[in-house]
């Protein structure tokens, strides 16, 4: 099944006014907002949308408290949706939407959907590091760190990450029913998933966690590279944001992180850089301890030389 | 929540002053010039609580969404803006979430009669 990834996630928020500028300051492009709903973009179309959370249209999420309304996956042609309509109405109800899209529930309780993928073609180099004996290099005089001002946007919704009462229950619905793989596995937490239409490390991972927990740990998009999302991160922080934990990077994908609290009743993240495997790729299995889900962790040293203000040795604390 | 001027000692650190946060509004707090807010406090009822921005759920995590916003959009509840945790705004009691049944902890807040607002060290 040519799942590709990610194509929206939908939530139900209290404060659509500010749920919508927390999405414009991490970088998404507003389309449509409204006080009651709007939609928030990355280049490549995938997008958050919210509403309010009382609002008719959205589907219910799995527990009252998860604002997480419904999860919509793009597919790369007609063929996977017909293929995704007969295996899921085996066992439960699969609604045709006027849109053309499919809508149907998962075994954990999440509201997926399934639509031909609109993302958009984006044409745009990653980051490029310049390193001697190297063979792609950065255009000569252009700059490494993006200049004050900049405008950086998240290129492509990443992943999402559930918090499931059953992780084997909930790994069997995607791999089973949905052909998604497992990339790499946390011993006793749950997998890092890939559906059939994408080589990124992991659209999905889930996490086995007590009912009351059910819901989302997080979600995020993918950014152009380290620096930019780093300096994206600094600007978020600098606006007002709480981050949580990072910049760092992940082992298990390889991916660059920065999680934020959010409006959403999770965490957000920034993320770039994620691994890409095929199906000749051998899943790893780790314990989840914090040292097995951070390679390096990074911290800002405001002053670093001798100078005002400081002692004359340099501020080494 | 106790009014006295003896709040000027050195066990007590000035916030603000008490009138600087309105009804149904959230302040952090940060006196040890960490970086992130320590503290935080909620004027709720008509009273002042003051509580440490540490999530029981998640050991320290903290609680805002953005600078002061530690409660709901209908200013009923305080939220941690990880998880979703959910605590009443007197008592600190977690009443929806991960960490339902737990507490905040909480902060002795005292204002003089000046107006001052002080939290216990």
């Amino acid at each position: 099944m040519k799942i590709v990834g990610l194509e929206s996630l939908i939530f139900g928020v209290d404060d659509v006014r500010g749920a919508a500028r927390f999405l414009v300051d991490y970088g998404l492009t507003p389309v449509d907002v409204s006080d009651r709903s709007g939609r928030f973009e990355a280049i490549d179309g995938t997008a958050v949308v919210i509403a309010r959370q009382d609002d008719p249209a959205l589907p219910p999420g799995p527990v009252p408290g998860c604002r997480l309304r419904k999860t919509v996956m793009g597919v790369a042609d007609e063929a996977t949706l017909g293929a995704i309509a007969a295996e899921l109405r085996r066992d439960r109800e699969v609604r045709r939407l006027p849109d053309g899209s499919i809508e149907s529930i998962d075994d954990s309780g999440f509201v997926i959907g399934f639509q031909l993928t609109a993302r958009r073609p984006v044409v745009l180099p990653g980051e490029i590091s310049n390193a001697p004996g190297g063979v792609v290099f950065r255009p000569i005089n252009s700059l490494g760190v993006p200049p004050p001002g900049s405008v950086i946007r998240p290129r492509s919704l990443s992943h999402v990450v559930y918090f499931v009462p059953d992780v084997a229950k909930a790994e069997a619905f995607y791999v089973n029913r949905l052909g998604f793989r497992c990339t790499d596995r946390f011993t006793g937490t749950g997998p890092f998933l890939q559906p059939g239409g994408s080589l990124d490390h992991h659209t999905h991972f889930l996490i086995g966690a007590p009912p009351h927990m059910h819901g989302v740990e997080h979600f995020t998009f993918h950014f152009g590279g380290p620096s930019e999302m780093i300096t994206n991160g600094y600007r978020f922080v600098e606006k007002g944001y709480q981050a949580f934990w990072g910049p760092g990077r992940h082992i298990l994908g390889s991916n660059w992180f920065w999680y934020f609290n959010s409006p959403f009743g999770c965490h957000i993240e920034m993320d770039a850089d994620m691994d890409q495997h095929d199906a000749s790729w051998q899943p790893r299995e780790a314990t989840a301890s914090a040292d097995n889900s951070q390679a390096f962790l990074l911290k800002m040293r405001r002053k670093w030389y001798p100078g005002p203000g400081i002692p004359e040795n340099g501020d080494y604390a | 929540m106790a009014t006295t001027r003896e709040a000027r000692s050195p066990r007590w650190l000035r916030l603000c002053r008490a009138d600087e946060i309105g009804e149904a509004q959230s302040r952090g707090f940060d006196p040890d010039d960490e970086g992130q807010d320590s503290l935080f406090v909620v004027r709720w009822q008509g009273q002042l609580h003051g509580w440490r921005n540490a999530c029981p759920h998640v050991g320290g995590a903290p609680m805002a969404w953005r600078r002061d916003a530690y409660l709901n959009a209908e200013r009923t509840r305080i939220v941690c803006h990880a998880h979703g945790a959910e605590f009443m705004p007197d008592t600190g009691l977690c009443v929806q979430g991960p960490c339902r049944g737990e507490r905040l902890i909480d902060i002795e807040l005292v204002v003089d009669a000046d107006g001052e607002l002080f939290a216990k060290k």
